[in-house]
């Protein structure tokens, strides 16, 4: 008895065939199996062969003239595996079809069909993906050939496959089969004998074979290879980490992989102004959560995105022409209440849609936290106003030097189409201790109001800033420029716990700021004006719900001598200036009236404490009031970090080891006295150029290199490969750099 | 003594794992392995046996293999590689050194298609090439000759009066990747089959240096004595016959295998798995009544040459089949085998299954057909068998 089976590379056909063979040996038959070995990659079409005889077996030839076939991929099932089959001779397929459904060429033998797919995906064998399917069709097999189960048992169990048995079982009870259709016969031996001489033609054709001395044909060859597989590759585009950490939504590698082309500035200002209208802003005081994931962070370093988001907006300052502005049927008045980042990217938002918004500010000027909060060494206010001016120039009102109360609130959102809250934290934390009356101790955030808008700082002396934050360190540096002779920057947590950004604080430290961890205020001393704040050493015990360690503070203190104190202890929403019955939920706002469309934005909505936050979040609730007022748009979230492409599916040894090139700082000496801007920026977009874009395809021609078939080519931009003979390798797979192909 | 579902790839590397624990009251078990298709599935389950002594060792290229196997065979102990196609090429200098040197190597040969062009599929060509470097050679044709044939080697190999080394060669897939049921021997037997290897020139404390400089005279002797150990090897391959037998119940085959010779005027001469093939087509012929026999060539180093001039004798016709090409000449079976016909017979030889082709009874009967029209040599011919 001579059985052939039919599968492809991966489904276990050769094991098959040998589970066949053990069922027989076990019989008392001699028996003998083999694969029809090439070289086959998985999911090419595979041979397998089992004799079982009562006599030695010492053919060792193919078969050529099966008495069964067993084919375990249904799309396998053709003319070429029937041809030869014996008259009397059983076909197996795996099929969730009815073997009454078959085509009659096939119904032409006896015929079994079994969902052997279906059966062993149920009882888990193999993957999700890759279903083995051997162990159970070779239970239909059984039963189609009269063996027992417990001879298929016994068989299972000798060869270790015990655990697939119940799959076998199911297959040996589910095999429908019926029997040979004699009419059909002598059609299908027509068709197969006319195919056969066909094919004998050709083959005599294909015996003509070059001389290894003549030309051989480049690649692609002739033969069509796409058949082989049931993989194949695609070019996709996968989320790239920076992406995914930005919370303003910037296409960071997109702007990056822009720039990095010559003078191609402008293309990357256009694919920041899709998201931001504050490049110029971001790219000075942006705490860089997109570095914090960058792929190259453990390799040797971020890429500087900062740096290049600076330089690409001085470059080419983020500019919507007029025309650009979609044109709006259905235009709505949206009142912005507070013109800070959150306010202003809502403003930018809806202009670009074609609404009119109205912002109302406290101050005499746009900018809010921006303008008021952050010293000009940092931001200086030319580039600010730049960014202000092109988001007005998109036909955005401004009404400042408005105060409004809650109650004014209320009626601006019955008055307008919709109203977006951006009032951000208002409420500064003060510091009730013995001697806070004291004259000389200040909030930071008049302080830099002061320093920033008003001009009437004048400081001298050791002045001390309490508190961590960015605010703490704008306070401590502001001070050093402003006349101080020394500034002690104290904080009751430790060094790591600092939620300033880390270069601000090494900048504040290179300046001869004294930093003072684990310290407490507990007293301010001095007659009228302050002379020494009291400071308690803290211990830091278990992490508290924000994972920072809990400051304990011990009955141990000293007095710390001082000219001046700057409070900086954080800020929070100020309520009264709400309506009290409003219902703050993230960007969403319950009124109690289905009428009103409020949104809240920025840090009144996520108190989230970064300009970046607050774009992103001014975008979102512009996003919720458009689709309030029924358009059909995708609301802005940040994506997932989750689905950003790990560093693990990046192929490193594509990229050399390269150093990121730094900001251009101002000498210590000239910058920690004066209001010129601490950081000059990168000095060009070189830096671009270590982006593994991520997940980003950059046309790097890997994969076109690597394709051992030559059937990648160009097209418009990208790739194109030739399905006709991809076998389903995943070498351009595994080759691409940034896991920019997948397979599937 | 089991009998297990193996595929002729994994009984050589049970044969090789009992013969090195065999050795383990001894000097132990040792040698080189580097995968090559379609050896790699014996060597990847020989690297997973344990040993009592020793065990194989992963190396970098197939010349370093053959030089770990020399230095574990002048160490004293027992050793074994395998290899196939180019692979043997690149070992080439150290098996004729492990040759020279007389070491009882045995290494598992599977017989692959020279490239380029690359061609993973049977031809004798590879061991072939190394017909003349001082190694017995033995072709089986099936799963269970390999098992016994790498047993049988050993025993041939390590015997002071050959102390030669001994490939043992099988025809890649049709073989090499073939599972047939197949006796595997128990330890017990093996090691009263396989006594301890004590090889006289081994390696002790003291250093030595073997295999110097040779002057002509000196060369002369060595080879004189190479040679009178291999015209030994009939007389001893014969004691160990019995001895097998003995042990494990079946007689190992002959040093060449005549089939319905007794009254053959023709002949069908050939190596490897072809020979069962030609045995189909001999009885096919046989029914139709033309006086057929066959021989199977199964050692081919040293030469048979007594024994196929006893076979051969009452023939008129041989042809004689080869799966290699000596190219500018013919097959090497033919031009080795067509003088020790008798005189007047008719010699034909034919090249078949060059890279693998799966020969089929018809394509022999086909050649015996042609045989009988002849009436003197021709040349050797190509026969296409797709």
């Amino acid at each position: 008895m001579e059985i052939r089976l039919h599968g492809r590379g991966g489904q276990g056909g050769v094991t098959c065939a040998k589970i066949l063979a053990a069922i027989y040996a076990r019989l008392g038959r001699s028996v003998q199996t083999f694969g029809d070995y090439a070289g086959e990659r998985s999911g090419a079409p595979v041979r397998a062969y089992t004799r079982v005889s009562d006599q030695p077996i010492i053919n060792r030839n193919k078969v050529y003239e099966p008495d069964h076939l067993v084919v375990l991929d249904p799309s396998l099932l053709g003319h070429d595996v029937i041809a030869g089959l014996k008259h009397d001779g059983t076909l197996l397929v795996n099929s969730d079809d009815e073997p009454e459904n078959f085509d009659t060429d096939f119904r032409a033998f006896k015929l079994a069909a079994v969902d052997a797919t279906g059966i062993a995906r149920k009882h888990g064998i193999g993957t999700r993906s890759v279903v083995i399917v051997n162990t159970t069709i070779a239970g239909a097999f059984a039963k189609l050939h009269g063996l027992s189960l417990d001879e298929l048992h016994e068989a299972y169990k000798s060869l270790g496959l015990g655990s697939n048995f119940p799959a076998a079982k199911e297959a040996y009870g589910a095999v429908k089969i019926v029997e040979a259709d004699s009419d059909a016969r002598e059609a299908v031996e027509a068709v197969l004998a006319a195919e056969a001489a066909a094919a004998a033609e050709v083959a005599d054709e294909k015996r003509q074979i070059l001389p290894l001395t003549e030309h051989v044909e480049s690649a692609p060859t002739g033969l069509k290879t796409g058949s082989w597989t049931a993989r194949k590759p695609s070019y996709v585009q996968n989320l790239a980490p920076c992406n995914a950490w930005c919370p303003a939504g910037n296409d960071v590698v997109e702007f990056i992989q822009a720039v990095a082309k010559p003078n191609n500035e402008a293309e990357a200002s256009k694919i920041l102004g899709r998201s931001t209208p504050f490049a110029a802003v971001c790219g000075r005081v942006c705490p860089a959560p997109c570095m914090e994931g960058c792929n190259r962070r453990e390799y040797d370093g971020s890429v500087n995105i900062r740096g290049l988001e600076r330089w690409i907006a001085d470059a080419a300052p983020v500019a919507i022409a007029k025309e650009e502005i979609v044109p709006q049927t259905n235009q709505k008045r949206i009142a912005i209440v507070g013109g800070g980042p959150a306010g202003m990217s809502a403003a930018y938002a809806l202009a670009k849609a074609g609404h009119k918004a109205a912002v109302y500010e406290g101050e005499d000027k746009l900018g809010g936290v921006l303008l008021t909060g952050i010293p000009e060494y940092r931001l200086p206010s030319k580039d600010l106003d730049r960014e202000i001016d092109a988001i007005l120039d998109l036909g955005v009102e401004s009404h400042c030097g408005v105060f409004l109360d809650a109650n004014s609130v209320a009626d601006l959102a019955a008055e307008y189409d919709a109203l977006i809250l951006s009032t951000g934290l208002q409420k500064l934390r003060d510091l009730e201790v013995p001697g806070s009356k004291l004259e000389g101790i200040e909030q930071g955030i008049r302080f830099l109001h002061r320093a920033n808008l008003e001009g009437n700082v004048e400081l001298s002396g050791h002045v001390v800033v309490l508190g961590g934050g960015n605010t703490a360190m704008d306070c401590a540096r502001s001070a050093l420029r402003l006349g101080a002779e020394s500034v002690t920057v104290a904080y009751r947590r430790s060094h790591e716990e600092m939620p300033a950004i880390r270069e601000e604080i090494e900048e504040a430290a290179n300046e001869g700021i004294t930093m003072l961890m684990q310290r407490q205020p507990i007293a301010f001393h001095g007659s009228g004006k302050v002379g020494a704040v009291e400071l308690a050493v803290v211990e830091l015990g278990d992490p508290d719900e924000s994972g920072r360690r809990a400051p304990i503070v011990t009955a141990q203190s000293s007095q710390l001598d001082c000219d001046y104190v700057i409070l900086a202890l954080g800020q929070s929403i100020d309520y009264s200036r709400i309506p009290r019955d409003w219902e703050i939920k993230g960007e969403s706002v319950n009124t109690g009236n289905d009428s009103q469309f409020v949104f809240a934005a920025g840090d009144v909505a996520t108190w989230e404490g970064t300009v970046t936050h607050a774009i992103g979040s001014g975008r979102r609730a512009a996003d919720m009031a458009r689709a309030a007022f029924g358009e059909d748009l995708n609301i802005f979230q940040r994506p997932d970090r989750e689905k950003a492409v790990p560093v693990t599916d990046i192929r490193l040894d594509h990229f050399l080891r390269s150093d990121a090139t730094l900001d251009r700082l101002e000498p210590v000496e000239t910058r920690r006295r004066s209001l010129v801007e601490a950081n000059q920026g990168l000095p060009d977009a070189e830096e671009s150029h270590r982006c593994f874009s991520c997940g980003h395809c950059t046309a790097c021609d890997s994969c076109l290199v690597y394709c051992p078939e030559g059937i990648i080519n160009r097209r418009s931009g990208g790739y194109e490969v030739d399905y006709s003979f991809c076998k389903g390798c995943g070498i351009c797979v595994e080759e691409c750099p940034r896991k920019a192909i997948e397979m599937n | 003594m089991t009998v297990q579902l193996i595929s002729a790839n994994h009984a050589a590397a049970m044969a090789a794992t009992l013969a090195g624990r065999a050795n383990r009251n001894a000097r132990g078990f040792g040698g080189g392995i580097y995968p090559i298709t379609p050896q790699t599935e014996c060597i990847e389950l020989l690297a997973k046996q344990e040993f009592e002594k020793g065990g194989v060792i992963p190396v970098e290229s197939e010349h370093s293999a053959m030089a770990v196997c020399m230095g574990v065979s002048l160490g004293g102990a027992r050793s074994f590689t395998a290899s196939a196609s180019n692979g043997l090429a690149y070992m080439a200098e150290n098996v004729v050194a492990a040759g020279m040197y007389r070491l009882p190597i045995l290494m598992m040969a599977v017989n692959r298609t020279l490239g380029p062009p690359w061609n993973i599929w049977v031809d004798h060509g590879d061991t072939l090439m190394l017909r003349d470097s001082g190694w017995m050679h033995i072709y089986c044709e099936d799963n269970q000759e390999v098992l016994d044939s790498i047993l049988f080697g050993y025993r041939l190999a390590e015997d002071p009066r050959v102390l030669l080394p001994i490939m043992v060669c099988q025809d890649a897939f049709v073989l090499s990747h073939t599972m047939m049921q197949t006796d595997i021997p128990d330890q017990e037997q093996v090691d009263r089959f396989l006594p301890d290897l004590d090889l006289p020139h081994r390696l002790h404390n003291d250093a030595v240096t073997v295999g110097g400089l040779d002057f002509p005279h000196e060369t002369e002797v060595h080879r004189a004595q190479h040679q009178e150990a291999m015209d030994g090897v009939a007389e001893v391959y014969a004691e160990i016959q019995d001895e097998f037998e003995q042990i494990f119940g079946r007689r190992p085959a002959d040093r060449i295998v005549p089939y319905r010779m007794e009254d053959a005027k023709y002949a069908v001469v050939s190596m490897g798995t072809t020979a069962l093939t030609v045995r189909v087509a001999v009885d096919a012929m046989r029914e139709k009544g033309i006086p057929v026999g066959a021989v199977r060539m199964r050692m081919l180093r040293p030469y048979p040459e007594k024994e196929m001039i006893e076979a051969l004798a009452g023939c008129e016709k041989v042809a004689i089949l080869d799966r290699d090409i000596s190219l500018g000449h013919g097959g090497v079976l033919w031009s080795e085998t067509r003088g020790t016909v008798p005189p007047g017979c008719v010699v034909q030889g034919t090249m078949l299954g060059l890279g693998g082709g799966d020969i089929r009874p018809q394509h022999i009967e086909e050649v015996i057909e042609d045989l009988l029209e002849r009436t003197e040599d021709g040349s050797p011919v190509i026969k296409e068998v797709m």
